[in-house]
């Protein structure tokens, strides 16, 4: 591992994650880790905000993959989103989170930023978080005892770029219940444009189907971007559970997606307009899980003010 | 900070601070101005260059990032004193007006072509998300692209 002093500021890019734990254990509050730094290298260029420890981890290998350990999915916390995107494993058995990934920022963005340093940043509108959201991901940390924490995601990300780590511990990890044959999952966002946007609203569905009697067994819903974290809308989950996979279930989606996001952010000034916007998310998202033909919300669907 | 990189080939020895970004160096320490800044913040993809052969916002990356690394600029297309086939339809199409985000858009083609060489319109497109042009448009831009790339034999070598 190389350590070097520069003026005030230390720099430590460990090579294993026994250095890892040794860099982590020499941060204090002002120390900053960085993976990609997509997000990260604007804010260190404000001057008087300096870090007194910055810790690299662009060359721990070890820590970029996506592997299948039984019937868990498991994502190393600097695995880019360009591989995210590509990853076949994941593609089968977790593609929201492959479809978030496709959906961040542009090819320069997705080649360097990675998984980890999303939900680190705790940004409300995080691509990646409403996926690991309705995956019910699990996020392992390391700190600079050398232990080793698993906790919910939800657990992790408590508000607008506020997380529980400590300042000596990184997120190494994320993992997730694999999705199976009976299950279908989706991801849609909207941004201002197609590209290299920053999310108005993201959606997440995972589904458990059952293809004979065309029930849903299970469903989970995440939303992002309407809030001051990504989150679970089990009114809806419990709406849908046991409901036949029509026009009918999509319509309860939307409308609870709907009312969620009025509880969440009932004086923002954009609510009209994430309300309205997200009954065709809602829509758009369910058809996209392709468990019976497409349809489209009703008329009154459209006017946000009767089912908020 | 002392740090190596090798960038177009050749290896360089600098000393910056931490926090110097990859643009910085090339820029400031290195002369290779022909990488642009815009927007600094990732958005306009005047900074592409290659890590690794992919494309990335060296204004979004730190020098020591790179560091261990090949780094490729615009500066690293021609060769002998020739422009690359890319750069020559570029010219050809008229793809440039001001250039300020050409080098951008050259780089983000370059990681296109090397990882795909026959892409559709659609899939330089969408490599080309993350780069902006305020003159010219883009539609010159995708056509020099699909030259290069072969796509129209006809337009080879300048023949617009």
């Amino acid at each position: 591992m190389a350590v070097r002093e520069a003026r005030t500021m230390a720099v430590a890019v460990p090579t294993t994650r026994d250095d890892l734990v040794v860099a982590l254990g020499r941060a204090t509050t002002d120390t900053r880790i960085i993976a990609g730094g997509t997000d990260l290298v604007r804010s260190l260029r404000v001057p008087g905000d300096e870090p007194d420890l910055l810790i690299s981890l662009g060359g721990l290998r070890g820590l970029s993959y996506v592997r299948l350990d039984g019937a868990t999915v498991r994502v190393g916390a600097t695995t880019t989103f360009t591989e995210l995107q590509h990853d076949p494993v994941l593609r089968e058995h977790g593609l929201c989170l492959a479809l978030a990934a496709s959906t961040i920022g542009s090819a320069q963005i997705r080649n360097v930023g990675t998984v980890g340093g999303n939900i680190a940043n705790a940004s409300p509108c995080a691509d990646s978080a409403p996926a690991l959201v309705a995956l019910g991901a699990d996020v392992t940390t390391v700190d600079g005892a050398g232990h080793t924490a698993t906790r919910p995601l939800s657990e992790v990300v408590l508000g607008p770029y506020h997380t529980s780590l400590a300042c000596d511990e990184a997120i190494v990890e994320f993992s997730f219940p694999a999705l199976g044959p009976t299950q279908r999952t989706a991801f849609t966002k909207i941004g201002s444009r197609t590209a290299v946007t920053v999310a108005r609203l993201t959606c997440a569905i995972v589904a458990r189907f059952d293809a004979a009697s065309g029930i849903l067994e299970e469903v989970r819903v995440g939303l992002g971007a309407v809030g001051a974290v990504a989150f679970r809308v089990p009114e809806v989950e419990e709406a849908l559970r046991g409901q036949r996979a029509d026009a009918e279930a999509a319509a309860l989606l939307a409308e609870g997606c709907v009312r969620a996001i009025g509880r969440s952010i009932p004086d923002r000034p954009t609510l009209p307009y994430k309300q309205h916007a997200a009954v065709g998310l809602a829509y758009d998202t369910w058809n996209a899980l392709g468990l019976c033909p497409p349809c489209a919300p009703a008329a009154h669907d459209d006017r946000p003010e009767e089912v908020a | 900070m002392k740090m190596s990189l090798t960038v177009n080939g050749t290896r360089h020895e600098v000393d910056v601070r931490p926090t110097a970004r990859l643009i910085d160096v090339l820029r400031d320490e290195l002369g290779l101005t022909g990488t642009k800044e815009g927007c600094g913040e990732g958005e306009c993809g005047a900074c592409t260059v290659l890590v690794d052969g992919k494309a990335v916002a060296s204004c979004l990356m730190l020098a020591l990032q790179a560091c261990g690394k090949e780094v490729t600029t615009v500066e690293g297309l021609a060769h002998g004193g020739e422009l690359s086939l890319l750069q020559r339809q570029f010219i050809a199409h008229g793809a440039v007006q001001c250039g300020f985000c050409t080098p951008g858009m050259l780089m983000s083609a370059q990681a296109l072509l090397m990882e795909n060489p026959t892409p559709s319109a659609d899939e330089i497109r969408t490599a080309l998300a993350g780069n902006l042009c305020r003159c010219t448009g883009y539609s010159a831009i995708i056509a020099a692209i699909r030259a290069a790339s072969g796509r129209e034999a006809d337009r080879a070598d300048g023949s617009a």
